[in-house]
């Protein structure tokens, strides 16, 4: 754990080491987080309530997903590369380290620009989401449980390349599909995309019933959302420790 | 042969040959085809039938072509070229007897061409699927060339945006910023139509709604060739305002060691 830990620490030393940098990097995420937001201001503007879903409803949806974002993408940014650096035989050089390779990838780096989703999104919640004590002690559960699904899910999908090969396409595509289901209002999908998104692509679990929650708090959806993050967890685990027995060098200078 | 057509050449075939990346943005378009439909559907359902005087069909196929001339593009393109330029790779390029921007928009050109066919057949076929037939086939005619313009005015808009890394040395994350103004003032998003008058009107001044709306405009039912113009002219200055960035750039640029 202190092997971890210490990883963490230097990741983030690495990440604010050209400080000026750090800040511009946040800042034009922040920027674009508000772009965002406008967009999501101006279409309810336009068109009013979409089934039950108001903006502010909506604003605490994207503000769950920031920072879950954040977490995942910002502080553990090597959760949606782990495809690309097996399939770059860059997990050698973990292999040999005496800790656990999986913890230690996860802390090894730390992306400046979604830091600024985790510093943006308990913002947005504080200023537009009606924070009560309720709302917000479920924001941060939500937040966090959404944030195991997704870095869950993100390690499945890239130890799948240990598996099946090639560049970790899949994890490109599961990326890209769970970021973006996770970022609209879960009712609007019926039909069999709904039961993709409680499925194969849990974005219901990163920001949907969150959301759900934080509106009106019901204890079998909580104790689902907990359930479903810890499964997603040990899926992401159980993929990459069995994907390490099929996994062989790809030193670059052994090809 | 020439060097140009090459380059274009080159773009295409190098796509082509990668099916696992194609895939991939071809996945994403059909992700995005399923998130707007259901969107924009909940949306005209709860507004009487239509939303700023598009129905549903007509959205579905704006939705279409707005998305297929921006996902032609390099997303990342402003960031590559800030991260050549920074690292002094650029140098090397210099050392052609072409334009070096002129090569690199070449070589994008051709990519997006292959990627604006894959959207296009996989895409149609979807978007068929969820709205039926498009609004008028003439201006979907008008839509295919427009969103080959949109793509190009895009990748000249990112290398002239792209070019402040020969003076700043960096141009990370700033393709964040350059891609929102693709999305709402471009209309990728949201037709310009139903933004706020004040917010649309400084949106038509502006070149990004030639990347995404004019596109969606057109497939929407619209054929008005003077949107067209309207992308030719800003093709033009976007491409003059990228060559002049590269040349001031290039004069200036010193890289160290080798």
């Amino acid at each position: 754990m202190n092997a971890i830990a210490a990883t963490l620490r230097s990741a983030a030393a690495d990440a604010i080491a050209n400080l000026g940098s750090f800040w511009f990097q946040v800042s034009l995420m922040i920027a674009n987080d508000v772009t965002w937001v406008l967009f999501w201001v101006l279409f309810f503007n336009r068109v009013g309530h979409v089934k039950g879903w108001a903006v502010q409803d909506v604003i605490v949806l994207f503000s769950i997903l920031l920072v879950s974002a954040g977490l995942s993408l910002g502080v553990f940014a090597n959760c949606r590369r782990i495809g690309h650096l097996a399939a770059d035989g860059e997990l050698d050089e973990t292999l040999v380290l005496p800790v656990s390779p999986l913890p230690y990838l996860l802390s090894r780096r730390i992306d400046a620009a979604n830091v600024g989703d985790l510093l943006f999104g308990p913002v947005l919640f504080v200023v537009a989401g009606h924070p009560t004590p309720q709302r917000a002690a479920l924001f941060v559960v939500g937040a966090l449980a959404g944030s195991l699904v997704l870095i869950g899910f993100l390690v499945a999908c890239g130890a799948l390349t240990m598996f099946v090969g090639g560049r970790g396409e899949q994890a490109d595509l599961g990326f890209n599909a769970i970021l973006i289901f996770a970022s609209y209002p879960l009712d609007l999908f019926g039909g069999a995309t709904k039961v993709l998104l409680f499925t194969a692509v849990p974005a219901a679990f990163v920001t949907g019933i969150p959301a759900r929650l934080v509106r009106e708090f019901d204890a079998p959806s909580a104790l689902l959302l907990v359930v479903v993050s810890l499964a997603f967890g040990l899926l992401g685990w159980g993929l990459f420790q069995l994907g390490l027995r099929r996994y062989s060098s790809g030193s670059i200078w052994a090809r | 042969m020439s060097a140009y057509w090459a380059g274009f050449d080159r773009g295409f075939r190098r796509t082509v040959a990668d099916p696992g990346d194609m895939a991939v943005r071809v996945g994403f378009f059909a992700i995005i085809l399923v998130v707007m439909t259901a969107l924009w559907r909940a949306a005209v359902d709860s507004h009487g039938g239509s939303v700023g005087g598009y129905d549903m069909p007509a959205l579905l196929w704006y939705v279409f072509a707005a998305q297929t001339a921006v996902l032609g593009v390099r997303p990342r393109s402003v960031e590559e070229i800030g991260d050549e330029i920074g690292s002094g790779a650029i140098a090397i390029q210099m050392l052609r007897p072409v334009s070096v921007v002129g090569m690199r928009i070449s070589i994008e050109l051709g990519e997006a061409a292959a990627r604006i066919i894959g959207a296009l057949v996989a895409g149609g076929l979807l978007t068929w699927g969820f709205a039926g037939p498009p609004p008028s086939a003439a201006a979907l005619a008008l839509a295919v060339p427009a969103m080959m313009l949109g793509c190009a005015a895009n990748i000249a808009s990112q290398h002239a945006f792209g070019a402040v890394a020969f003076w700043l040395l960096d141009a990370k994350s700033s393709w964040f910023f350059y891609q929102k103004l693709v999305f709402l003032p471009g209309g990728m998003l949201i037709p310009l139509e139903l933004l706020p008058h004040p917010l649309e009107l400084a949106s038509r001044l502006l070149p990004f709604a030639t990347m995404a709306y004019v596109p969606g405009r057109l497939a929407s039912g619209d054929a008005d060739p003077m949107l067209l113009v309207w992308q030719v002219g800003w093709l033009a200055a976007l491409m003059a305002a990228a060559v002049a960035a590269f040349a001031a750039g290039e004069r200036r640029l010193q890289v160290m060691g080798g």
